[in-house]
């Protein structure tokens, strides 16, 4: 009986998303052809961590996982939350962990608090800051208002040794519905440049790079170093900056950069820079990294029609896999239109909820 | 001269509105409140008032245009008259008269409103609960000669726990009351207990007696006016579901299919009715409930014309249609007046099970309908009693043996059949066509004596009560009066049945991509033809998004207009290989690929490139909200990091968008937001400046009111300012007003974004919105389903939400219905309906333990809330439910039917139950503190699982277990806090968890061919009765009578040596035992003589005297006894006599009777 109704995607493609998007439809999915093509085929070692971490943090859920690690069938249980601690492998640092629990924390029966040890910072994922600054907000948006993420220790790669705690006490039935038809003006730009295990010089020097290039701005800049000394500082050294532009109504783009060896720190700083400003001008109200949380919040919000405005470039490939991921897993499709003023070729993203509710909430 | 004057008048003393001010000795002006009492109290009732009008704000998602009918249902226990009731109504609003009521009857009542007429069956529960879910109006039939019956009171307690509809009380059969101060006071007493159930005030309805057939047309007008103007409040479960009441259902399965492998193969069946609830999804495959059926995937929905439209529907066509025609042409086509009652041929009726039904025609069948004809013409179309030559073409069409294809070629399908099986096989129209036939000689009436369950006493008293209901107004609707009832028969010609399976087959998407691949072959060949350059065509980027055999990179490709033209052919037709083979690529090797998100970085360009673009932020400049302090010059962009300071506000409009527009087609068309930031006038402080200084006040302000009209028609709950909510100083005064602003506008904006969408669009992201006439088909329905049709039973689809198709543990709040005989058994089976399924469960009772622990429960308790934890279908928590033991007639007893009550709390995966589990032992030795205790546990294993637990004597002296002992196995040492007896008996208290049975069993009512009989998993005691068995008994568990042996303590005897050295104060005193005798020891008097003789007569004497006394009291005691016989016999044969008396009078009085003893017509006669 079951069988028939699992939903199958083939590929590592959005693999957390699916699984996410999984457990709030209530759908089994089954994923095929994970890699099957690659020398060395199946999930990953952080993919399996993430599993083990969906498994902790759900009760009923089963996750049967192919003798190849291939395939796998995700049948969803009920959000719970708690208390746990999750040690992430170093292949990915703890943001890669943290992003996925945003989407599930505010609709699970007891509150998150999750310790995640590991790594917290790379090129390609998520940082601590990256979270805290950019998608944090995007939930209080949602409704989500008491959501935080804690940095206990940092943890540079390829050693980490860091340890960040998410705390989301807010509990919500579904997220507000939506309507952001503005582009929101910036009214200040605020960052953050840290450094784990090395001179603080670098962190200066970061800063002195992304203000190079941000002097010319209208807005405030604010730029805090943030040095790590001693237990806190992880194992390795490491150094990086998050550039946050701010709204006043609380909107934000962020763009982020790590050292690596042989890099310069002003080099960083000027790219990191270059970076937010690109992000800027390529986004309307949310930028490309916020963009699938907030369409995902909107899809399960009220059965009501939500709003929120793109730019073209907006819409690439990333988008359109996870509409059509969205629409494989909640039949949801999304209207775009174009803006009414003649001078903009932005789009409105229009969604009707699908009528959500956190059903794992005890009532009273 | 004397002066004559006037004589002077004395004012005349009149009480004005002044003097009347100071009638109480004082000003009353001079005191703010008159009556500070009654003034207080007229605050309070008013506050009372307004606050009783408060409801949680809910948005109500019918749709306002076109809502579906409003589902009118009528229930009471057999013989109350609900037939005739629904007959009467139907009569008075479309003037057609049914001889026959079968499922859902949809009548428009007004320009606006339609109603769906509903008769619940009287003696099925199962369908009690399901109508209970769906009705908006429940028309409750009270029988007033005997008052509420127990199928009245479960059906309120049932609507209570599912969202409790609008209940409109309507008692009949009053004509039968022979004083008028018997009916008043039968009245009142019936509308006093209506209230209690519904509400205080309550609208209860009286009807008298039936007037041909029919009840008083006076009466079903005042009624009929209540229905069409009652306001109803949504409710939460319907607020949140889509559902349907089926108006008919189609057998559509291919006949072929049928012959070729028996009937028993699952049916595709096509289901008809109005959406009511939020929008069906219309992506394929929704889950829904088929209550009484169970769950399944709609495999097809489609939108059919409304076979029953409002006026106002029709007039909206109208103009439209008007529109056109004036648009085409000089429409010269006088608009028909407008009117203010409903026209005659307005008042539609559509009710394809019963007999009556307008022209229909569908997919599936065609319904041809042949018309009012008169009354007492007889039955037309029977096969040889034809009418006229049109009667014979249709009857003679009836009787085709042989379709036309037949008759050609011998093959295919059986269509217009009447053979047997065929019959049965085939959709049920005809199904009901050959019902009507059987049933139209019979009265619709009760056959045999009727048992009502009464619930309390019959009203067979006298008190009084006058509700007068009579009002001059006329109804709105139709008053005119045409008396001549219109018969319709209906004769389905079955059609090719099974013609549309192969339309459902394609998606949308699929289509249109099907139709942009031949557009562009088409194009592509014509170009090669006509060797011209191809025009890049434009693609809708929300169609293309969709398409999932266009990869998402082409997507973007072709939305952006980028595809080459050279490498365009050769593109198309790659892509019409992919699209044979449905883009079966092996995965982009690279694990992080750009377009993938467990990559979180988006993808930026090189290092250089940025510093190149963004050496001036022109482009930027709309974006930023604080003034610009330092603005880049824009006009050298050319140049790289040169820094120029130059004045911004001394550049010229015109050339600075054209630099930024410059500068962004420079980029690649990614900064697109400078020109529209450039643009807009909202952010530049000097730009606006710059513009005011040649503009004069008048155009200022023609300026400024044009901007704040284009931000009126934006939409103000913007994201942030949600009204200013926290804004104490908004200007809504309270909250409530607050949320239903909110909610108001927020329907605004659904309706303005659904509006601004084609239809196509709109029904997909929107779904089938309630009110639409759709044709849910599903592909493999039980056989049973159609085999075992009845119309009489209502079938109703409701939706599913993703978890409640999810099973899981359910957690509820639960408690016996206080008016069920009997407490529940935790694991006794029992039929729950939750949501929209019935099914039956095995519900564990438990308690919390301070919150600590779930202790099950073996029973319920008497009077208060327990919970209730059952495996079952995932329901959103808040969900009321209601629960009962036997839903199947056969084993209902006269009891209240309703057991249980509840709440879903919470639902999860697994629950943790327990029960107490006391572990018994006996001390064999005991040291100090230390004791060995055997006979508890039977292993050294099962010591070692309990180390450390707490022990306890039942004297109260708590201990530990410490360690098994090696020897005797499972024989352990304890260590007290005292030291205990050997006779003590050592507890050790423990919790055992209990597993909650995961059974779920659906009730499938609507599959039987008897649907009010279906049995499920019997309770134990009734699985024993049927079989015959004992009920085991444990030996240890009969209580038996606690027999004490007296406890002998010895003395306490201290040896001479301890004693010795006891100091004084602990010496034990004892005396010495006496040697000399005491001085009456010393006397002894002895008796003789006389006395001794006197006083062995006396004793004598009193011996005989006591036992004459016994003997007396003994025989009184057995005249009292047989006199006690002798009362009870008496009052035996008394009550006896009454019964028969009682028995008598009914049966020859009792109105219910006449039913059945007289003939159909006779009993309109009777009662008059």
């Amino acid at each position: 009986m079951s069988s028939s109704r699992i939903t199958s995607f083939q590929g590592s493609r959005n693999f957390r998303l699916l699984i996410v998007l999984a457990t709030l439809s209530g759908k089994p999915i089954k994923i095929e052809k994970i890699r099957s093509d690659d020398l060395n085929p199946g999930l990953r070692d952080h993919e399996v961590s993430f599993l083990r971490l969906m498994e902790a943090v759900t009760n009923g859920s089963s996750i049967e996982i192919s003798y190849t690690g291939t395939t796998i069938i995700y049948k969803p249980g009920i959000i719970t939350g708690g208390s746990y601690t999750h040690n992430c492998p170093p292949s990915k640092p703890v943001g890669y962990y943290v992003e996925p629990m945003l989407y599930l924390a505010p609709f699970s029966k007891n509150k998150f608090s999750i310790i995640f040890r590991g790594v917290t910072a790379s090129h390609n994922d998520a940082g601590v800051e990256a979270i805290k600054w950019g998608l944090l907000p995007v939930m209080e948006k949602f409704g989500v208002r008491e959501c935080a993420l804690h940095t206990l220790k940092r943890g540079s790669p390829p050693l980490g040794g860091g340890e960040v705690h998410l705390v989301v006490d807010s509990l919500i039935a579904q997220p507000v519905t939506m309507h952001a038809l503005d582009t929101p003006q910036i009214a200040s730009i605020r960052g953050v440049a840290y450094s784990t295990r090395v001179s603080p010089s670098m962190v200066n020097r970061m800063i002195e790079g992304a203000r190079n290039v941000l002097r010319g701005l209208s807005c405030e800049v604010d730029i805090t170093a943030d040095v790590w000394r001693g237990e806190n500082s992880g194992k390795s050294p490491g150094w990086g900056i998050t550039l946050v532009a701010e709204s006043k109504k609380g909107w934000r783009y962020f763009a982020e950069n790590i050292g690596g060896a042989g890099d310069v720190p002003e080099d960083i700083g000027t790219q990191v820079a270059y970076e937010l400003l690109e992000e800027i001008s390529e986004s309307a109200v949310v930028g490309r990294t916020q963009l699938p949380l907030a369409i995902v919040y909107m899809v399960i919000g009220k059965e009501d029609i939500g709003r929120l405005r793109i730019t073209k470039s907006q819409v690439d490939e990333r988008f359109i896999w996870l509409l059509r991921h969205i629409k494989k897993m909640f039949g949801t499709e999304v209207f775009l239109k174009p803006v009414d003023e003649p001078e903009s070729d932005d789009i409105i993203v229009t969604i009707k909820g699908i009528g959500f509710t956190n059903t794992n909430k005890k009532t009273a | 001269m004397d002066q004559s004057n006037k004589e002077h008048r004395k004012k005349s003393e009149k009480a004005t509105a002044k003097k009347k001010l100071h009638t109480q000795g004082h000003n009353a002006k001079a005191f703010a409140v008159a009556a500070p009492g009654r003034m207080a109290r007229n605050m309070m009732r008013s506050s009372d008032v307004n606050e009783r009008k408060l409801h949680v704000p809910m948005v109500d998602r019918t749709p306002e245009d076109d809502p579906p009918p409003v589902i009118v249902t009528v229930v009471g226990p057999p013989g109350t008259g609900k037939t005739t009731l629904i007959k009467s109504l139907v009569r008075r609003m479309t003037k057609s008269t049914l001889s026959e009521v079968n499922g859902p009857i949809t009548v428009v009542s007004g320009k606006r409103r339609r109603l769906t007429f509903i008769e619940c069956p009287a003696d099925d529960l199962n369908s009690m609960i399901d109508i209970a879910k769906v009705a908006d109006l429940v028309l409750l039939m009270i029988d007033g000669n005997f008052g509420f019956e127990m199928e009245t009171m479960e059906f309120l307690n049932l609507a209570q726990h599912h969202g409790m509809p609008r209940v409109l009380g309507v008692a009949t059969h009053l004509d039968l009351f022979k004083s008028q101060s018997t009916l008043r006071a039968t009245k009142k007493r019936l509308k006093h207990r209506f209230w209690t159930e519904v509400y205080q005030g309550a609208k209860l309805f009286y009807l008298s007696g039936v007037i041909n057939g029919r009840y008083p047309d006076r009466e079903i007008l005042n009624l009929s006016r209540f229905i069409s103007v009652m306001k109803f409040r949504p409710l939460k479960w319907r607020n949140e579901h889509p559902y349907l009441l089926a108006d008919r259902i189609t057998d559509i399965t291919h006949p072929e299919l049928l012959e070729t492998q028996g009937k028993q193969i699952d049916r595709k069946v096509a289901i008809y009715g109005y959406l009511h609830g939020t929008p069906l999804p219309s992506t394929a495959g929704a889950r829904v409930h088929l209550a009484g059926v169970g769950d399944y995937s709609i495999s097809h929905v489609e939108k059919l014309p409304d076979p029953c439209p409002t006026p106002y529907f029709q007039q909206k066509l109208d103009e439209y249609e008007r529109e056109r025609v004036k648009e085409q042409g000089a429409g010269t086509t006088g608009a028909p007046r407008r009117r203010k009652r409903l026209d005659d041929r307005q008042k539609l009726i559509y009710a394809p099970m019963s007999d009556v039904g307008g022209v229909l025609m569908d997919k599936d069948a065609v319904f041809i309908d042949v018309g009012g004809k008169k009354p007492g013409d007889g039955p037309s179309f029977v096969p040889g009693q034809e009418k006229g030559e049109g009667e014979r073409l249709v009857t003679s069409l009836q009787s085709v043996e042989k379709s036309i294809s037949e008759n050609f070629d011998g093959v295919g399908l059986q269509l217009f059949s009447n053979g047997q099986e065929l019959h049965e096989a085939d959709s049920d129209g005809e199904n009901s066509v050959s019902e009507d036939e059987g049933d139209s000689n019979k009265d619709g009436g009760r056959k045999s004596l009727r048992k009502p369950k009464i619930y309390g006493k019959s009203i067979q008293e006298e008190d009084e009560e006058i509700d007068n209901l009579e009002s001059d107004e006329e109804m709105e609707a139709g008053a005119s009066d045409d008396d001549r009832p219109r018969q319709r028969r209906l004769v389905e010609v079955d059609f090719d049945a099974g013609n549309d399976a192969s339309v459902n087959a394609h998606t949308d998407s699929e289509f249109e991509l099907s139709d942009h691949e031949e557009e562009l072959w088409n194009r592509s060949t014509a170009s090669k033809l006509q060797g011209s350059k191809i025009r890049p065509r434009k693609w809708d980027i929300g169609k293309l998004i969709y398409m999932e055999n266009i990869e998402p990179f082409d997507c973007i490709k072709r939305w952006k207009g980028e595809l080459e033209d050279e490498n365009e052919e050769s593109g198309e037709q790659s892509e019409e290989e992919d699209f044979f083979k449905q883009a079966d690529k092996p995965e982009n090797k690279n694990t992080e690929a750009e377009d993938d998100l467990e990559k979180f970085k988006p993808h930026f360009e090189t290092f250089k490139k940025l510093a190149a673009k963004w050496s001036s932020f022109d482009s930027l400049k709309g974006r930023f909200a604080g003034r610009p302090n330092l603005e880049q010059s824009s006009a050298d962009n050319d140049e790289d990091d040169e820094e120029l300071y130059g004045d911004f506000e001394d550049l010229e409009n015109g050339d600075q968008e054209a630099a930024s527009e410059q500068d962004s087609h420079s980029s690649n068309e990614d900064g697109d937001d400078g020109s529209d930031g450039a643009g807009s006038d909202n952010s530049f402080a000097d730009f606006e400046k710059e513009e005011k200084k040649d503009l004069t006040t008048d155009q200022e302000r023609e300026r400024n009111a044009a901007k704040k009209e284009s931000l009126r028609l934006q939409f103000e709950m913007e994201e942030g300012d949600n009204f200013k909510e926290d804004d104490p100083e908004n200007e809504f005064d309270t909250w409530y007003e607050l949320q239903k602003a909110k909610m108001a506008k927020q329907q605004e904006i659904n309706n303005a974004e659904l509006e601004s969408m084609t239809p196509e669009q709109r029904q997909k992201i929107e779904g089938f919105k309630a009110g639409s006439y759709v044709r849910i088909v599903f592909d493999a329905l039980p056989m049973e389903f159609v085999e075992n049709f009845d119309a009489r039973y209502p079938i109703i689809m409701g939706g599913l939400l993703p978890t409640e198709l999810k099973f899981g543990i359910l957690k509820a709040r639960m408690r016996r219905h206080r008016w069920h005989k009997k407490i529940l058994k935790t694991n006794d089976p029992l039929v729950l309906s939750l949501g929209w399924r019935r099914f039956q469960t095995l519900p564990i009772y438990t308690t919390t333990d301070s919150r600590t622990r779930n202790r099950m429960l073996k029973y319920t308790p008497e009077h208060s809330y327990c919970f209730a934890s059952f495996y079952g279908p995932l329901c959103s928590p808040n969900t009321t439910f209601c629960g009962v033991q036997v839903v199947a007639n056969s084993d209902t007893t006269g009891n209240f039917r309703i057991s249980a009550t509840g709440i879903i709390e919470e639902i999860d995966a697994s629950v943790e139950i327990v029960k107490k589990l006391k572990l018994v032992g006996y001390p064999y030795k005991i040291f100090r503190n230390t004791a060995f205790i055997k006979d508890m546990f039977s292993s050294a294993m099962e010591v070692a699982r309990f180390e450390g637990a707490q022990i306890k004597t039942v004297s109260g002296i708590r201990g530990e277990i410490k360690r098994a002992l090696s020897k005797p196995e499972g024989h352990f040492r304890a260590t007290f806090e005292d030291k205990i007896l050997l006779s003590d008996i050592i507890i050790l208290r423990s919790w055992y968890p209990v597993h909650i049975k995961k059974f779920y069993n659906p009730v499938t009512s609507l599959l039987l061919k008897n649907k009010s009989e279906w049995k499920g998993l019997r309770l134990t005691g009734q699985i024993r009765a049927s079989q015959g068995l004992e009920t085991p008994t444990n030996a240890d568990s009969a209580y038996k009578k606690v027999e004490r042996v007296e406890r002998r303590f010895n003395g306490l005897k201290v040896p001479s040596s301890v004693q010795k050295t006891l100091p004084f104060k602990s010496q034990i005193h004892q005396m010495k035992p006496q040697k000399k005798k005491t001085y009456m020891a010393k006397r002894a008097v002895v008796l003789g003589g006389e006395e001794k003789k006197a006083r062995s007569f006396m004793q004598k004497v009193f011996t005989i005297s006591n036992a004459k006394d016994e003997k007396k009291k003994a025989k009184k005691q057995d005249e009292r006894k047989e006199r006690l016989k002798k009362l009870a016999k008496i009052e035996e044969t008394k009550t006896e006599k009454e019964k028969e008396r009682k028995k008598k009078f009914f049966s020859e009085h009792g109105k219910k009777r006449q039913f059945d003893s007289s003939a159909d017509g006779a009993s309109s006669k009777k009662r008059r």
